[in-house]
């Protein structure tokens, strides 16, 4: 059973349609690499997965939930999808180490000392270990982001979203990021990724998806499409991209 | 003329007195300022829309009329509208509770619609319900900054107290009146006067420095 099903799923801000009858479906272990043009609908494709942006037509599960159901379930499957967001969103008033301890704190019910040993675990894992105590104004932006990804694994999701985790980083930043991510990628995490990174999406990524105008025009292998992108769009954008 | 020292020492008692109801006046007015204003500041930043109207309509009636004519519909109109009687202490109370909880919304609302949409976003996201989000989230974010508006809304309201007068209640401004008026001794007893407001409001902006020292504001 796949881990993620879009069916005919469509999205709309006002009069603007961001996705078009998307039919989308994604088995436990896959890291998909989601690119395209600014405004294709990449981002929002994602935020539906985890219920932040709610659809207008068609139905999407996620690991057994439609993010059609009530809210109690919806906040059931936003614990299996972790997300990782552009702008990292760490607390500010929490140092690295509570931050990872929020969620299985107030998500999971998980006892303060339990879930900060829990933490600092995570931390190292991302190697931040020696930083858990810095507020988050006080690390780079790639420890933010590391500390970030920590924060959504701690509360054992099956699958996880990336958003551009490396747009807001310098390039010398990104690496540490996508390091991690890498990873994970290799821990067997099911992973969908919206990124601009398309070495990332060679190395890693077991499968490349191309959208444009709300619709998905190109699904397949990464290396076969990055080597020889026989859509003329797709070849454009790597064309612009790199 | 000289300054008379003596007639300071007299005046005194009663002065600090006044100054002691005045305190009480603007600490329990406060209080229930801060409780009625942090409601209606939700109501309006999160509230569904006939709690947002509510609140809207309670911060313009209150910010659109004088504090004066405030407390005198409260001491004097609504007795007669409700049939109720009412103290001067408790008028006062009650019209500071009103008149800061409107202001106090305003800056509750403010702090609240501050705190950057992806921070609420990002604890959705870890599976958390909404009013989880607005308490360990928004809220500590939020708190900090309200922590300088609302020292300014305190001083202000600690103020206002003095305006009371009007209804005889007899409060530190009253106090000075009264002696005044018996010995005529304006340059003392208002210099007097003046200085002890000085003396509460410096102790109030002391405290809130600290308070801001010991949060950091985010």
């Amino acid at each position: 059973m796949s881990i993620v099903e879009f069916r005919n799923v469509t999205k709309t801000f006002g009069p603007v349609t961001v996705l078009r009858d998307v039919d989308l479906s994604i088995q436990r272990g896959e890291v998909v690499v989601l690119i395209g043009p600014s405004g294709s609908g990449k981002s929002t494709l994602l935020r539906c997965i985890n219920a932040l942006e709610t659809i207008d037509g068609g139905d999407l599960v996620v690991d057994g939930i439609s993010v059609r159901e009530k809210r109690t379930r919806i906040r059931h499957l936003r614990q299996e999808a972790g997300m990782v967001f552009q702008q990292f969103n760490l607390f500010p008033q929490l140092t690295a180490l509570e931050n990872v301890a929020f969620g299985p704190r107030h998500v999971r019910g998980t006892h303060r000392a339990e879930a900060l040993v829990q933490a600092e675990v995570l931390l190292a894992k991302v190697g931040l270990g020696e930083r858990g105590h810095h507020y988050p104004a006080e690390l780079s932006g790639g420890q933010q982001q590391r500390v970030a990804i920590a924060r959504a694994l701690a509360v054992k999701p099956k699958l996880m979203l990336f958003d551009e985790p490396t747009s807001a980083l310098d390039p010398e930043l990104r690496q540490e990021v996508l390091r991690v991510m890498q990873s994970l990628a290799e821990e067997g995490m099911t992973m969908i990724v919206v990124t601009h990174e398309i070495g990332f999406a060679r190395k890693v990524g077991t499968r490349l998806i191309f959208m444009e105008g709300g619709k998905i025009t190109v699904d397949g292998d990464p290396a076969a499409l990055l080597d020889n992108p026989e859509n003329p769009r797709l070849r454009e954008f790597l064309h612009h991209v790199h | 003329m000289d300054f008379d020292w003596s007639v300071v020492v007299d005046a005194l008692p009663a002065l600090l007195g006044g100054a002691k109801l005045t305190v009480l006046i603007a600490a329990a007015g406060l209080v229930g300022g801060t409780l009625v204003g942090t409601v209606a500041g939700f109501a309006r930043a999160f509230g569904n829309r006939l709690l947002n109207a509510l609140a809207l309509v309670y911060v313009e009636l209150i910010r659109g009329t004088p504090i004066v004519v405030q407390v005198m519909f409260i001491y004097f109109a609504l007795p007669m509208l409700a049939h109720i009687r009412i103290t001067p202490l408790s008028a006062a109370i009650a019209t500071i509770v009103i008149n800061a909880g409107a202001y106090i919304a305003e800056i509750v609302r403010g702090a609240l619609l501050s705190v950057n949409k992806g921070l609420k976003e990002a604890g959705l996201a870890l599976g958390l319900p909404t009013w989880k989000v607005l308490v360990f989230v928004i809220g500590p974010i939020a708190l900090r900054r309200m922590i300088p508006p609302l020292g300014n809304q305190f001083i202000i309201s600690l103020k206002d107290t003095s305006l009371f007068i009007v209804i005889g209640v007899g409060e530190l401004t009253r106090e000075g009146q009264e002696i005044m008026a018996s010995n005529f001794r304006a340059v003392e007893i208002w210099t007097a006067v003046a200085i002890l407001y000085l003396i509460m409001t410096s102790a109030l902006t002391l405290a809130l420095r600290f308070t801001e020292k010991r949060m950091r504001i985010l």
